[in-house]
């Protein structure tokens, strides 16, 4: 475990250099933003990765209801922290790109209240573990809110989307919809694969450290 | 004994001794007019404020009743030492949950109602024009809030700050209820047929349908010793 | 369109901030736990059994009453 962990770690730090290259030397300059966006190159990899991250939560949260081990409880945890973390990074550089782009920091858009909205139930799952002080009661809690939140993650997409949407004049300036230059989606999908290969880096420690807190604890 | 009698049997008991105590239905019934007179007083004098903020009003004040409603839900085990009483229970455990889930229904129902006639008398608002409608909306939404707040009322119940953490974890997961229903409740109060928010219900009807199931399915695990 | 670097570079400069202070928090924590562990007389390097107080630690060990 320790050495492939140690082997992501190089990779992701490979692919950050590369998704570095790619978003300020290679990408160009965007026709109708500017080079405001390449912000994009942080922000959609970034809530990408926190799919995948909170999709890692379900599957590992039934396991864990199926079979108790330990291990998936441990990586549903980890998984957990890891999307939370770059959800907020998310919310943190749309926040960024907005100003700029719709001229206020904040904007009640249909993704970023529902990615806000996730990143919440998410915390909160965070919270419920760190309140719990028996172990197994609290892997057993988690992993029913873990199932509950994944499943809910669409019903809030869609209940938001229809919300912001429908009946609703559009108030904000769209980027215009071009389509994307093929370095410009090459550089997305580089920082996509560095983010993963980071997130998964991130993942493997912290069920590492998890494991071993929690032999110190036994 | 059977799957629905056992159902029954903890939905029978959980209305008996609410009916023998009306400590819940008191308790809520006074914070239904509280609410009431909060409203009244945030939102001013203006009528086409208070009237256009109505659905969404109206849904505050039913989860807000709701919130306090439900995180009693096992108050009753938890005082009197019933607890283990549940977890010893044979069989499947889930039909306890559904038990427990038609009893916060109903009494949420109840308050729910209780707080429609409050809002048509003191905000002179018509509410009787669609009643089916109205129910079916009203319906929907708060079979969803049950049957997750039931679950997560079950899960804090023995956490030191529960009263925090109950609705930390309820309501950000509940807000695709509480915007279908205010939307929907919005629709059927300006006269609109269901069809117009055929969308919205079916949001709020498959939300109902995972929720239930995922509960059915998970009650077991939360209620293990 | 005006180009607003000043953006881009709060923006990943602030992901790197969160991303670098994740890594440190998990860093930090990883190197408590091995104190911890080399104070318990390094017998817990290996897996440990539940409920077995085989370490030497001075702390976890009642005295005769």
């Amino acid at each position: 475990m320790k050495r492939l962990q140690r082997a992501l770690g190089w990779l992701a730090v490979a692919g950050l250099a590369a998704g570095l290259v790619m978003a300020f030397g290679v990408a160009p300059r965007e026709a109708t933003q500017g080079n405001v966006q390449r912000i994009m190159y942080l922000h959609v990899p970034a809530i990408l990765v926190a799919y995948l991250a909170f999709g890692v939560v379900l599957v590992a949260s039934v396991s864990y209801l199926w079979g108790r081990a330990a291990g998936a409880d441990r990586l549903a945890h980890a998984s957990a922290e890891v999307g939370v973390v770059f959800t907020s990074i998310n919310i943190a550089t749309g926040a960024i790109w907005g100003k700029p782009t719709w001229g206020a920091w904040w904007t009640w858009d249909a993704r970023l209240t529902s990615v806000s909205i996730m990143f919440v139930i998410y915390l909160a799952y965070l919270l419920l573990r760190a309140m719990i002080e028996d172990r197994e009661r609290a892997a057993r809690f988690a992993a029913v809110l873990g199932i509950i939140a994944a499943l809910d993650i669409p019903l809030v997409h869609f209940s938001v989307y229809w919300w912001r949407t429908l009946h609703q004049p559009p108030t904000l300036l769209r980027p215009g919809s071009t389509p994307m230059d093929a370095m410009l989606v090459a550089a997305l999908t580089i920082n996509l694969i560095a983010f993963t290969l980071l997130s998964a880096y991130f993942v493997a420690k912290r069920v590492r450290l998890l494991k071993r807190e929690q032999e110190v604890l036994a | 004994m059977s799957y629905a009698r056992r159902t029954w049997i903890v939905l029978w008991k959980d209305l008996l001794s609410e009916r023998r105590s009306k400590e819940a239905l008191n308790a809520l019934f006074f914070f239904a007019l509280l609410l009431l007179f909060l409203f009244q007083f945030a939102l001013g004098d203006e009528r086409e404020r208070l009237t256009a903020a109505l659905p969404g009003l109206l849904w505050l004040g039913f989860i807000l009743s709701g919130l306090v409603g439900l995180g009693r839900a096992f108050l009753a085990e938890r005082e009197h030492d019933c607890w283990e009483g549940l977890l010893l229970a044979p069989g499947d455990k889930s039909a306890i949950y559904l038990g427990k889930v038609a009893g916060n229904l109903l009494l949420m129902l109840l308050v729910e109602a209780i707080l429609l006639v409050l809002f048509a008398v003191f905000f002179n608002i018509d509410l009787a024009a669609h009643p089916l409608r109205l129910t079916v909306v009203i319906g929907l939404g708060t079979i969803g809030f049950a049957a997750v707040g039931t679950l997560f009322a079950a899960m804090t119940a023995h956490v030191r700050a529960r009263e925090l953490l109950f609705p930390v974890l309820l309501l950000p997961v509940q807000v695709p209820v509480l915007l279908g229903a205010v939307k929907a409740t919005e629709a059927v109060l300006l006269g609109e047929p269901l069809g117009a928010v055929g969308h919205w219900l079916g949001l709020l009807a498959a939300a109902d349908a995972i929720y239930l199931t995922t509960g059915v399915l998970t009650f077991d695990a939360i209620l293990e010793a | 369109m005006p180009d607003n670097w000043s953006f881009v570079f709060a923006a990943y400069g602030l992901a790197a901030l969160v991303l670098g202070g994740y890594w440190r928090r998990l860093a930090r924590r990883e190197r408590e736990l091995a104190t911890r562990e080399r104070g318990s007389g390094g017998a817990r390097r290996a897996p440990a059994r539940r409920g077995e107080s085989g370490s030497a630690d001075p702390a976890t060990m009642t005295r005769p009453s």
